[in-house]
């Protein structure tokens, strides 16, 4: 039976006066796919920052198994949004770099790296300069350094974006083999037909609270929609919030000063 | 070796072999500092020294108007000068009036005007006119100058003699004797010391703060903007070895360009000492010692604070936007240091920031160790490094490091 591998409690994180999360409970199965779904500004990247220890929450706790999330992080595997390869490393080196980090011996990160670039066919590419490489290299890279550690969990932060069909596929028939081998991930991304085509169970955030949390097939019976599309805009049919000029995190000089010296724009008209 | 040291060893390798491999930074690490004084000491003056050579090889052309004495106009003529010989214009108000000669002086037809006029018994009047903005009018000017002054100490010394005085006891009767450097007891490694303790210290705080502004936008801000800092912020390292390593990589590039600067600039002085143009200025071991520890603090101090300015920025741009006015902030004190008297000098100044690791240096390179002053420059300067450090881990500390401008 699948055990709570992490576990988030009662969690709240503010900005400012902004809150980006309200009162998340969220427990994280092993072996699972896991999902996050939501639009934009939703609070699915904030998530992700809690999880992978770069953001603290502001009220609650998060915790890896029954230890503080602190002390557990070389469990964690993470691959953010901006992959952040360094150009001027070899795709070896990226991932060496943070290996290292991380405490493992080159020999048994180089063996492990070899296996991962054969699955996803760029062992060739190993020892070329990041500069210049597709997105897709980029992504495959920057996956195999998260995982060349051997993590418990991955973290993934919209992996296919941007990717050719090819390469997209690559990346979700990697996250399968892994969760099949025991490993637990957690999936944010836009793509519902990803989302039910990769994912154990989808985690649908809205505003910045958690609105669903369930296996695809418990969606569409909770719902009672034929497909998830539909169950999605079911359950986040008010109105996604926006972030206003005003929120961004800015000294008050430098915004009186650039709208000093920025020209009105013309009223949208209201349709008759 | 524990691991928190040896990640931010691994920490600070990256950062470095990242730095090296881009060929331009390095240049403007290596290149530019090793070769800056032997330029300035060397390469400089010969280039002057080639320019004057030349200048003073032309023929000039300079007319001569009034009253003119054939032994001046014979002289002027065997300073390299083809002379023209008029008469004054009429136009004038004065000597001084260029009247219509302005234009050919202006035109650069010719390079310049001698007029003269006798006004009494034995007595000239005389003005030299210049388009001053033309170096051979200039040289010309020089020229006829120093002409009309041989001449007018013939004139003098001639009428000396008529009035059966002795020229050179009416002209200087008081006179120094003996040699005027053996009179001075410094030696001349002392004065040279004296001479580079003008300008050392200025050049090693500036080159200091300006080496490790590249490297520190590049490893902070850079990384902010390239979108690597967040992969690196969710690794099991606290942000305190984070700082740590990219603290230790920057340190290690503005130091190995500080240091090859130095040998640039032991090389000139030993160039210059072999041409008796300067001494080796003479300092003990201990000066040595604490010049590298005095220049070690500030490194420190600069290095953190130039790091948690630059974390500070979302953007290379914005951080250059922001360290670059940092470097007006070291020119000014520095520039200031160089005149306060160091005899008698109150000890409180060794407490100020950077100006205090700039007296030392000044103090140093003379030779003299003042415990007082060391203790407390020493002192202040480890505190400021600390507060830099402890400013730079709150920056480093900041949740919004992995936000993006984009």
């Amino acid at each position: 039976m699948a055990e709570t591998l992490i576990q988030l409690h009662g969690v709240k994180k503010t900005f400012a006066e902004i809150e980006a999360l309200s009162h998340v409970d969220l427990e994280i199965m092993s072996g699972q796919i896991i999902g996050l779904v939501g639009g934009n500004g939703a609070g699915k990247t904030t998530l992700l920052r809690l999880i992978a220890g770069t953001y603290s929450p502001t009220k609650g706790e998060v915790t890896f198994g029954k230890e503080p999330l602190s002390a557990m992080r070389h469990k964690l595997g993470v691959v953010p949004e901006a992959t952040g390869l360094y150009h001027r490393l070899t795709a070896w080196e990226n991932i060496r770099y943070h290996s290292r980090i991380h405490g493992v011996d080159d020999e048994v990160a180089w063996n492990r790296t070899v296996q991962l670039a054969k699955l996803l066919d760029m062992e060739d590419s190993l020892s070329r300069h990041t500069k210049g490489f597709s997105k897709g290299m980029r992504q495959k890279t920057s996956l195999i350094r998260a995982l060349a550690h051997g993590p418990e969990a991955l973290l993934l932060d919209e992996p296919t974006a941007g990717l050719d069909v090819t390469s997209a596929r690559a990346v979700r028939d990697l996250v399968v083999k892994l969760r099949d081998e025991g490993g637990t991930v957690i999936y944010s991304t836009h793509q519902l037909a990803e989302a039910q085509q990769v994912c154990d169970r989808i985690v649908i955030i809205h505003n910045g609270t958690i609105r669903a949390d369930a296996s695809p097939n418990e969606l569409l019976e909770q719902t009672g929609c034929d497909n998830l599309e539909e169950a999605y805009v079911q359950l986040t049919s008010d109105k996604a919030r926006s972030r206003t000029e005003d929120d961004v995190k800015e000294g008050r000089l430098a915004k009186w000063w650039r709208k000093l010296l920025t020209s009105s724009t013309p009223e949208v008209a209201e349709d008759e | 070796m524990s691991e928190s040291l040896k990640r931010i060893r691994i920490i600070a390798g990256k950062e470095i072999i990242e730095f090296v491999r881009d060929w331009r930074t390095l240049l403007a690490t290596i290149l530019i500092p090793l070769i800056l004084f032997p330029a300035l000491f060397i390469v400089l003056p010969l280039l002057l020294q080639s320019e004057a050579a030349e200048l003073e090889a032309l023929e000039l052309d300079v007319v001569v108007q009034g009253d003119v004495h054939e032994d001046l106009v014979a002289a002027l003529k065997g300073d390299r000068m083809v002379v023209i010989i008029e008469a004054l214009p009429s136009d004038i108000a004065n000597l001084s009036d260029p009247g219509s000669d302005g234009e050919r002086l202006r035109n650069n037809e010719i390079d310049s005007i001698l007029r003269m006029q006798v006004s009494g018994n034995n007595t000239w009047n005389y003005s030299i006119l210049q388009f001053s903005t033309s170096e051979h009018s200039s040289q010309a000017r020089s020229r006829v100058l120093t002409q009309l002054w041989a001449w007018e100490s013939e004139v003098v010394n001639r009428s000396l003699l008529e009035k059966g005085l002795d020229p050179d006891t009416t002209l200087d009767p008081v006179k120094w004797d003996g040699s005027l450097s053996a009179a001075d007891t410094a030696t001349s490694g002392e004065q040279a010391g004296m001479i580079l303790s003008l300008f050392i210290p200025m050049a090693l705080a500036i080159w200091t703060a300006s080496s490790a502004m590249q490297p520190s936008i590049d490893m902070t801000a850079g990384e902010r903007e390239r979108g690597t800092l967040e992969a690196l912020l969710c690794l099991p390292c606290s942000r305190i070895e984070l700082l740590s390593g990219k603290w230790l990589a920057v340190a290690s590039i503005a130091g190995v360009s500080v240091g090859l600067q130095v040998v640039g600039l032991i090389f000139a002085i030993t160039y210059l000492a072999s041409s008796s143009f300067i001494a080796i200025p003479t300092m003990s071991i201990t000066s040595i010692l604490l010049i590298a520890t005095a220049v070690i603090l500030f490194a420190i101090m600069v290095v953190a604070f130039e790091l948690a300015l630059a974390m500070k920025a979302q953007s290379v741009k914005e951080a250059g936007t922001l360290l670059a006015p940092s470097i007006i902030l070291i020119v000014f004190p520095a520039l200031f240091t160089q005149v306060i008297n160091l005899d008698g000098i109150e000890s409180w100044w060794f407490a100020i920031p950077l100006v205090n690791v700039l007296l030392a240096l000044r103090e140093l390179l003379l030779d003299r160790i003042i415990i007082e002053h060391v203790v407390i420059w020493a002192l202040s300067s480890m505190f400021y490094s600390f507060l830099a450090a402890w400013f730079a881990s709150r920056q480093f500390k900041r949740e919004d490091l992995v936000a993006s401008l984009s």
